[in-house]
């Protein structure tokens, strides 16, 4: 591994700089607590994580996953599982969420990244439906089986989670110093080290590059971002049930993605927010949900691949360069 | 010791896992696509046998094979619109398009049938006896049928000019194009094929077990598994892997009956760890 190029590199520059956009998103977010109020405000900040974790292994590395609802999953159980069993403490509960998330990656994930395409979706899938039947069938006495379990969290000084406001303070700083991170991240060589295996793994190979090390790395990333998504999601709810597992619920994020622009962080968030409003407001006037979600599908692959977030960049560049 | 019972019946599931992962199994090797829309065709098929059998008059046999016939149509129309214009287009782009083709059939299905698990007893209800075991029949037919679908696949591939072709484009699809060969054409005809014999494996499989609208999901990983495990596009080691996996989830089930489509996945990740699959 020649780590001296990759240091070198200087990033790419230009783009919006990150403190900007971060005050964008967490000020858009807050725009949205009149309109819709602060519960769901939530909501779309907690899956809106989900997303980005989501995107940086398909939108930046192109591996597709079929089997997110897994790490997702492992977060939910891990974070709920830990209230039940060693301690209510909920930063202790979340942080055993994200350790759970990063060990599941660490041990799928060797085995996983050696495939590609479309035996990377349905591996995932396979340990998903794996996981979900652990979680549903195979320990319902710890578990909880199909019933779920509920998990009470303790108040650590004035910071009490079932407090709306409180908890959606937590979330948008979640989502901001991810997105944050994450952005970081995909601007150094790293991010752009990721890109070029998307574009042609042999070639980054090639220039003496560990791969597999890389891919490891950002699989890891994915899962552990996903996994406290989940365990963000359990501090929100406070109870826990395999539909935070059910594999039948991957299609959520991939749309989000798909809708947003899955290569661009901006993408995520926006693809996140999306989904929760069709979810959250149009699924109302919709009879056919999913039959509404295949046909929008097809409508994306088809005919709007590059999503919300690439149509508005490309529609911005067409300006500047006639302007310019 | 494991009991013929068990072993019978991993015959049975591996001789529909076998009808069921033939046709996705052709459909990765010549297009490359992962046809997450294989279960349409699977489950389509037995909701027409249990809406054709009232009609007349609980004739099993006639009745599967008219719902089969009825699937074709559905599988012609799937690859007309959808999966034509997935050539060539990035694998990922053609599992959401076949996924979205899924949810929207699967949606149609819940639509029209509702959502309540229908069963359907077994059509013959006769048990042979081989030497003090006890089997019902219906199962041993369902064995028999799938060796005979395989042997006619054998004999198609073998020595019909269509099968030579699909066989070449397995191996070269850019050779047999070259040839002057219109190879879409043997695709297309592939795709409906494979949807074809989804629906024989949807009606075969529905007196075993209850038929709801997501019957075929979980069969389809466990079809995803028989393919990874046999090689993608590898006509004699989808049948191998499909018994082989059908006799993993009858010894699995018959331990702890719940784990059996697990252990599945978990033969298929062992097999991926010792033989990485760049696609």
């Amino acid at each position: 591994m020649k780590m001296i190029d990759v240091i070198q590199y200087k990033g790419n520059g230009g783009g919006v700089n990150s403190l900007v956009a971060v005050v964008l998103i967490a000020f858009g977010f807050l725009i949205l607590i009149p309109i819709i109020g602060v519960q769901r405000t939530t909501d779309f900040i907690i899956f809106c994580i989900y997303v980005l974790g989501y995107s940086i292994l398909y939108g930046y590395m192109g591996r597709l996953s079929f089997g997110h609802m897994l790490y997702f999953g492992t977060g939910a159980y891990a974070t709920t599982l830990f209230t039940v069993y060693f301690s209510e403490n909920p930063f202790l509960a979340l942080s055993f969420g994200i350790v759970a998330g990063a060990m599941v990656g660490l041990l799928l994930g060797p085995i996983i990244i050696r495939t590609t395409g479309a035996c990377f979706a349905l591996i995932n899938l396979a340990f998903n439906q794996v996981g979900y039947f652990f979680a549903l069938v195979a320990f319902p006495e710890y578990t909880g089986g199909e019933d779920g379990k509920s998990a009470a969290f303790s108040q650590i000084g004035f910071i009490d989670f079932s407090n709306r406001i409180v908890m959606f303070a937590f979330a948008l700083v979640f989502l901001i110093s991810i997105f944050y991170v994450l952005k970081k991240l995909t601007e150094s060589s790293y991010g752009v080290l990721i890109k070029s295996i998307k574009e042609d793994e042999g070639r980054v190979k090639f220039l003496g590059y560990n791969t597999s090390t890389y891919k490891i790395i950002t699989f890891v990333i994915s899962t552990t971002v996903t996994a406290f998504a989940g365990s963000v999601t359990i501090l929100n709810y406070g109870y826990m049930t395999t539909g935070f597992i059910d594999p039948v619920r991957n299609v959520e994020v991939i749309f989000a993605t798909l809708i947003g622009g899955p290569e661009s962080l901006y993408g995520a968030i926006i693809g996140g927010v999306s989904y929760m409003i069709i979810s959250n407001f149009l699924a109302i006037y919709i009879p056919r949900w999913e039959m509404f979600l295949g046909i929008a599908l097809l409508l994306i692959v088809f005919r709007f691949r590059k999503g919300v977030w690439g149509f508005i960049s490309e529609v911005v560049n067409r300006k500047i360069s006639a302007s310019g | 010791m494991i009991p013929i019972n068990s072993i019978a019946y991993g015959l049975t599931l591996g001789g529909i896992l076998y009808i069921i992962s033939i046709g996705l199994s052709l459909t990765f090797g010549t297009m490359r696509i992962v046809n997450f829309a294989h279960p349409v065709a699977y489950t389509l098929g037995a909701y027409f046998l249990i809406t054709l059998l009232p009609l007349i008059g609980h004739n099993f046999f006639v009745g599967a094979v008219i719902a089969v016939l009825a699937v074709i149509p559905v599988g012609f129309i799937i690859e007309r619109f959808v999966i034509r214009k997935l050539y060539g287009v990035s694998i990922d782009y053609a599992i959401i398009a076949t996924y979205a083709v899924f949810l929207i059939g699967i949606d149609s299905i819940k639509w029209i049938w509702g959502t309540t698990p229908i069963p359907l007893s077994d059509p013959i209800g006769k048990d042979i006896v081989i030497s003090s075991v006890t089997l019902p029949l219906y199962r041993v037919i369902v064995i028999f049928v799938s060796l005979t679908i395989y042997a006619l696949l054998w004999i198609f591939f073998k020595k019909s000019m269509a099968g030579k072709i699909v066989i070449a484009s397995l191996e070269d699809k850019e050779a047999v194009r070259s040839l002057g060969i219109n190879v879409e054409k043997y695709f297309s005809f592939v795709f409906v094929l494979g949807s074809f014999l989804a629906g024989i494996g949807g009606v075969l499989y529905a007196p075993i077990t209850s038929v709801h609208p997501y019957m075929g999901f979980m069969l389809l990983l466990i079809s995803f598994a028989v393919v990874i495990v046999g090689g993608l596009g590898n006509i004699q080691g989808t049948f191998v892997s499909s018994f082989a996996l059908g006799m993993v989830m009858a010894i699995t089930g018959w331990y702890w009956p719940p784990a059996s489509e697990a252990m599945v996945f978990v033969v298929m990740a062992v097999v991926l760890i010792f033989k990485p699959i760049e696609v």
